[in-house]
């Protein structure tokens, strides 16, 4: 087999050469590249990278340092913050700095880990930074993307327990929280009755006992796995749940583990206590790493679109998180989301387009309705990786009664998944045996899966980036008036799918209109032309050289337009404007400036 | 004991005498801050001031600390105050209370209390606001110091109140339009009212908060300088998208620093906060309808049963009459502190304008102790048309919150004649406005701040009254006792303890509801070992929900070996108890 990739390399290469020295306009492949570049991925990358892995936060920080590197102009990080235990948590920013300022453009924000054991999301960050990177000036689509807009990616929202996850004993669920020690149970005493790795191996496992009380017996065919015995059988085994010891002698085992809270009910948005909203802490914002990210949102008003990562399940999660909330997600936004989510259930096989409290649970305090309905951001949140992605197909059983997992451990995996039963001898149980799934099977992409999963969650946000706002001001036109006056009108239109403000936005004013400014003209009056045709306009008194614009919708909901009360200058996805202006045209300029649909101008 | 009470109440106010002396009005931050100071020194033994943090404008948040020997071991009482920065009659109330409290530290009670409890105060937790009392120009402010573009228009601070006819305050004015919608008060012509057609009456005035519209956006005043409001910005049934609540619950720095206190002090067994909110006149009722959901929207069924308790209480010693109903406003401290941090929450405005009795019309009665909630009809705040912000109402003028009902109006200015006040009410008086050109525009109404806040010299017998209360409450306060502690021996070194944990308080050992909140500690009873003995029967260590007054539980455990050991039982709000057990 070795043998015949070579000689197929070494035809390829053969091949190559005869082709160069017959034409030299033949096309030219990467001269480092020993093959041929695989379509849609960066082949001989400035910074190589491997993405069958999972980093950890000396890994990701040494990655954008080397992109910043690499690509002085178009990727540079700072740090938001520091989190609990005092790590920085930086924000990479990717765009191409040299048309524009990053802050003038419309902007995308890309999260992940908040919990910590879902570690795709980190990764899938840094790819999307990477690749980002190494395809600007090589594949339009990211050179346009780059020059027209900011990406603000923050690859571990979680960055303590990130460590935790990674470096101490977990299981596939734990570490889920942040590190900041709590009282679990009641007893004054913080974090002390942790996990015990009883082999030391890194993974939280089930423990099991031999008794003849047990109800509990092997699978037959997955000897890894224990199944409840038949109504009609005798057990041979007791259960004794995870890995671990009372260490505080309560009589209770494991029950005050490091953190025990959910840093995403941690948000300013329907904010619950702890009794009704599990994993909330004193108020939204209790924790470091959430404040962080809130300053850096309020700071960076043209974040127009974002994305936090997540898994457990293949899915696209919209807001709101709880019923009461529906109505802040009006008709016209919904269609926005509608266009982006589902064409991600075709770009993602195995996902769904989800509305995160309808379609999966209710969450009060969630980080997506903090987005989506704080700071009215187009916002969605993947769940990454769904058992689907294992056999392209979901088993009609429920999880107790398929073997999907297991076959996949045995036939894909080749056994890595579980830790096989061992015996060991525990201070309280006495001889017991442990074993079941590592930490980093089940919740996390299994690597020759992660890159490709990667990938096609990294192009679902370009779907999602593409289509916020894009204004351009596609006429100017100009009229003389009697007395020397001159009438200018101006058509900005806005050619993606997002709005520079949601429906929600507008009804609640969370950002400020946009302003479109005739400069270097001396403006008697401004107003905004609502149809042009009737001759319908509405004057605006106060500071009339820069009209103000409650919205420039886009090119789908249909949502309230520039005139507001559901007129619009100029067409659905546009405003037309109109000032009175003394004198005769000369250089005057028009300049459109809105938060969320950045700055553009056209000179007369 | 009330004698006493009162004899140290006499005590504490020639030991302040000297400081209250000089006192006219209401304190700026500088001098709160001195007076706070001076009172941790002079009873260094008895209280200590620290800070817990710092207001947006950068203000020291103080905590004045009373009680003997380590405060954080002895279960408390929170006093806040001045979180409702129109309210300084909140604050004066609160330093006043310490400072008699720590007068009459040689009465028995009080001797007492401060010996088994521990008296937090926060007595200006919004001093940002607070201190536009103290500016050149007086308003009623409600805002701290950060920046917002309260009418989310883009511009910050861009349409301020201006002192139109130079007289340092920012009052109302009217002008006579024919799109008036306002009419003089029949009863008091110094008040505005919404004409009401049914009377015959057709509006006369347009009525707005003293100022220019700066930016000629139809709404006056509406987005002067600061800021969010903390009372507005707490988690209990925070409002969203509303001017001065902020970008989102515990958005301010006051709010984080008066729930990171509170959360991190499990030893607070309830909360009184002076503000404009009244629950202790009359408690809220139970109502199963409203705890039946996810979401509480009332109090507990024990807690209500409380509350009346507390109530009485409050009544029996202020002997205070005629409150108004004030109900509980929608993100504010009181109702936060109940709802998720868990502890008993009670609120009053402390003074109120007293009822002036008008004998020849007894239909009046009625009307002057009806709530004074605001009114439709008054002219200006929530309802009226001064107000501006992002949903077109409330705006800056909402500063005078309850402040404008009619009827209250007319309450006040009755007793504020009857009492001869001056400075209370400015008279319409004519002036140009360059919003209307060729128009009679007046500058005048009731002063800003004289509503909510008397002279202070009225304030010394509501202080007296709320001492009373406050010793009373901390009598009441939960006690657990570790009683019928028994020893049984099995023989062969095998002993049986049994031990009775009772609350021998008048007061449950902390609120129904703390039983939900993680973070209040329930009563924990636990078995300390000595060396060479274990546990054959029982739990090491017990947790239980909380012990009404008189409610018991008994434990027991079998324990095998020899020597000393200890039982511990007690919640950081009720106090913990120990015993000593010798196994032979």
């Amino acid at each position: 087999m070795k043998k015949h990739i070579h000689s197929f390399i070494y035809a390829l290469v053969c091949c190559t050469l005869a082709v160069n020295a017959f034409a030299q306009t033949a096309p030219q492949t990467d001269p480092d590249l020993n093959g041929m570049r695989a379509i849609g991925t960066p082949a001989n990358p400035k910074v190589k990278w491997g993405w069958n892995y999972y980093m950890d936060y000396a890994g990701f920080n040494k990655l954008m340092q080397e992109l910043a590197k690499a690509y002085p102009d178009l990727v540079k990080y700072e740090s938001i913050g520091k989190s609990f235990q005092g790590r920085e948590m930086y924000v990479i920013t990717v765009t191409d700095f040299k048309s524009g300022k990053p802050e003038n453009k419309p902007a995308f924000w890309i999260d992940g880990n908040i919990h910590a054991n879902e570690l795709q999301g980190t990764q899938f960050a840094m790819y999307t930074a990477w690749y980002l990177a190494e395809s600007f000036g090589k594949m339009d689509f990211v050179t346009d993307m780059l020059k027209g807009r900011t990406f603000y990616i923050l690859p571990s929202l979680n960055p303590d327990a990130h460590e935790n996850f990674i470096y101490k004993s977990n299981t596939t669920s734990s570490s889920r929280s942040g590190m900041m020690p709590l009282d679990d149970d009641g007893d004054g005493l913080v974090d002390e009755d942790t996990y015990d790795d009883l082999d030391g191996d890194g993974n939280i496992v089930t423990m099991r006992r031999k008794s003849p009380t047990g109800r509990y017996k092997v699978d037959p065919d997955f000897p890894g796995r224990m199944i409840l015995a038949k109504p009609d059988e005798q057990g041979e085994y007791e259960m004794l749940g995870f890995e671990g010891i009372d260490n505080d002698g309560d009589g209770r085992v494991n029950e005050d583990n490091p953190g025990a809270y959910d840093p995403n009910r941690d948000w300013g948005w329907g904010w619950q206590p702890d009794y009704i909203q599990g994993g909330a802490l004193f108020y939204p914002g209790t924790l470091p790493e959430t404040k962080n990210v809130k300053k850096f949102f309020y700071s960076h008003p043209n974040i127009a679109g974002a994305q936090s990562y997540h898994n457990f399940g293949g899915m696209f999660l919209r807001p709101p998180g709880a019923e009461e909330d529906a109505m802040y997600v009006p008709q016209s936004d919904i269609a926005v989301y509608d266009v982006i989510g589902k064409t991600g259930e075709k770009m993602i096989p195995g996902y769904k387009y989800y509305v995160l409290w309808k379609d999966l649970y209710t969450v009060y305090g969630g980080e997506i309705d903090w987005i989506g309905l704080g700071r009215g951001v187009f916002m969605f949140s993947n769940e990454i990786n769904t058992s689907w992605r294992m056999f392209n197909k979901n088993s009609t059983e429920n999880r107790n009664q398929n073997s999907e997992f297991e076959e996949f451990d045995k036939f894909l995996l080749l056994g890595d998944g579980y830790v096989k039963w061992k015996p060991i001898k525990h201070p309280q149980y006495g001889d017991i045996e442990i074993g079941g799934t590592k930490r980093n099977y089940i919740r996390n992409t299994p690597g020759f899966l992660l890159e490709e999963e990667g990938h096609r969650n990294m192009a679902f946000t370009m779907l999602h980036a593409y289509h916020m706002p894009k204004l351009e001001i596609i006429d100017i036109k100009t009229k003389a008036l009697a007395n020397g006056l001159t009438e200018v009108t101006a058509v900005v239109q806005n050619q993606r799918a997002i709005p520079t403000h949601s429906a929600h936005d507008l009804r609640f004013k969370i950002e400020r209109p946009d302003y479109i400014t005739l400069k270097n003209a001396q403006v008697l009056a401004g107003m905004i032309v609502e149809n042009e045709d009737l001759g319908i306009t509405r004057e605006q008194k106060y500071n009339p050289q820069t009209i103000e614009v409650a919205n420039i919708a886009g090119t789908v909901g249909g949502g309230g337009g520039g005139g507001g009360f559901g007129g619009f200058g100029g067409g659905g996805n546009s405003v037309k404007v109109r000032w009175i202006v003394k004198g005769k045209a000369d250089k005057w300029t028009v300049e459109v400036d809105s938060r969320k649909g950045g700055i553009v101008s056209k000179t007369l | 004991m009330i004698r006493q009470l009162l004899y140290g109440g006499v005590l504490a106010l020639a030991c302040v005498a000297q400081t209250l002396e000089a006192q006219t009005t209401y304190n700026s931050h500088a001098q709160l801050s001195g007076r706070l100071k001076n009172l941790s020194t002079k009873f260094n033994a008895l209280a200590s001031v620290s800070s817990i943090g710092k207001s947006a404008g950068g203000r020291d948040l103080w905590l004045l600390t009373l009680g003997k020997g380590d405060a954080t071991k002895k279960p408390a009482i929170l006093i806040v105050a001045g979180l409702d920065g129109t309210h300084l009659a909140g604050s004066e109330l609160a330093i006043q209370t310490a400072e008699k409290m720590l007068g009459a530290a040689n009465a028995d009670s009080v001797a007492k209390l401060l010996e088994t409890k521990t008296f937090y105060f926060l007595p200006s937790m919004n001093p940002d606001a607070q201190e536009q009392f103290s500016a050149k120009l007086k308003y009623e402010r409600t805002t701290n110091d950060s920046k917002t573009d309260d009418d989310r228009d883009g511009r910050v601070d861009e349409d301020p109140f201006e002192d139109l006819n130079g007289d340092g305050v920012v009052s109302w004015i009217r002008v006579e339009d024919a799109a008036g919608t306002y009419v003089a008060s029949k009863e008091d012509p110094r008040i505005l009212v919404k004409a009401d057609p049914s009377k015959g009456e057709s509006g006369k005035y347009l009525v707005y908060t003293e100022g220019i519209d700066n930016d000629k956006d139809g709404v006056y005043n509406e987005d002067g300088a600061g800021g969010v409001n903390p009372e507005k910005n707490f988690t209990f049934d925070y409002q969203i998208f509303t001017t001065g609540s902020g970008e989102h619950a515990a958005s301010e720095p006051e709010v984080r620093a008066l729930l990171d206190f509170l959360y991190r002090a499990p030893n607070i067994f309830a909360v009184l906060t002076f503000g404009p909110n009244n629950n202790l006149s009359e408690a809220p009722r139970f109502d199963a309808a409203k705890v039946a959901r996810r979401i509480l929207t009332g109090p507990l069924a024990k807690d209500a049963k409380a509350m009346e308790q507390v109530s009485k209480l409050y009544n029996g010693r202020t002997a205070l009459k005629d409150a108004p109903t004030m109900p509980q406003t929608r993100g504010n401290f009181s109702q936060t502190a109940y709802y998720h941090a868990g502890r008993y929450s009670f609120t009053t405005p402390g003074w109120w304008t007293p009822k002036v009795e008008a004998p020849r019309d007894t239909t009046r009665r009625a009307a002057a102790t009806a709530p004074t909630t605001p009114s439709p009809t008054a002219p200006a705040a929530t309802g009226g048309p001064a107000g501006g912000g992002r949903m077109g109402g409330g705006g800056a003028a909402a500063a005078t919150s309850t402040a404008n009902a009619s009827e209250d109006d007319a309450r006040f200015l009755k007793w504020a004649d009857k009492e001869k006040l001056t400075g209370v009410y400015v008279d319409w008086k004519t002036i140009q406005h360059p919003d209307f050109p060729g128009q009679k525009v007046e500058v005048g109404g009731i002063v800003p701040f004289s509503k909510l806040n008397p002279p202070v010299s009225y304030l010394t017998a509501v202080a007296d009254k709320h001492v009373k209360f406050l010793t009373g409450l901390g009598a009441q306060m939960p006690e657990i006792q570790l009683v019928n502690v028994k020893t049984e021996s099995l023989g062969n070194g095998l002993t049986r303890i049994t031990a009775t944990v009772i609350n021998k308080g008048l007061m449950p050992t902390y609120a129904e509801i703390g039983d939900r909140v993680r973070f209040v500690q329930k009563v924990k009873t636990e078995l300390k070992l000595g060396a060479g003995q274990a546990i054959v029967s029982g739990k090491r260590l017990n947790l239980r929900a909380a012990l009404a007054s008189d409610e018991s539980e008994e434990y027991t455990w079998l324990v095998s070996g020899t020597g000393k050991l200890t039982i511990e039982t007690g919640c950081p709000t009720a106090g913990v108890k120990s015993a000593d057990v010798t196994l032979k």
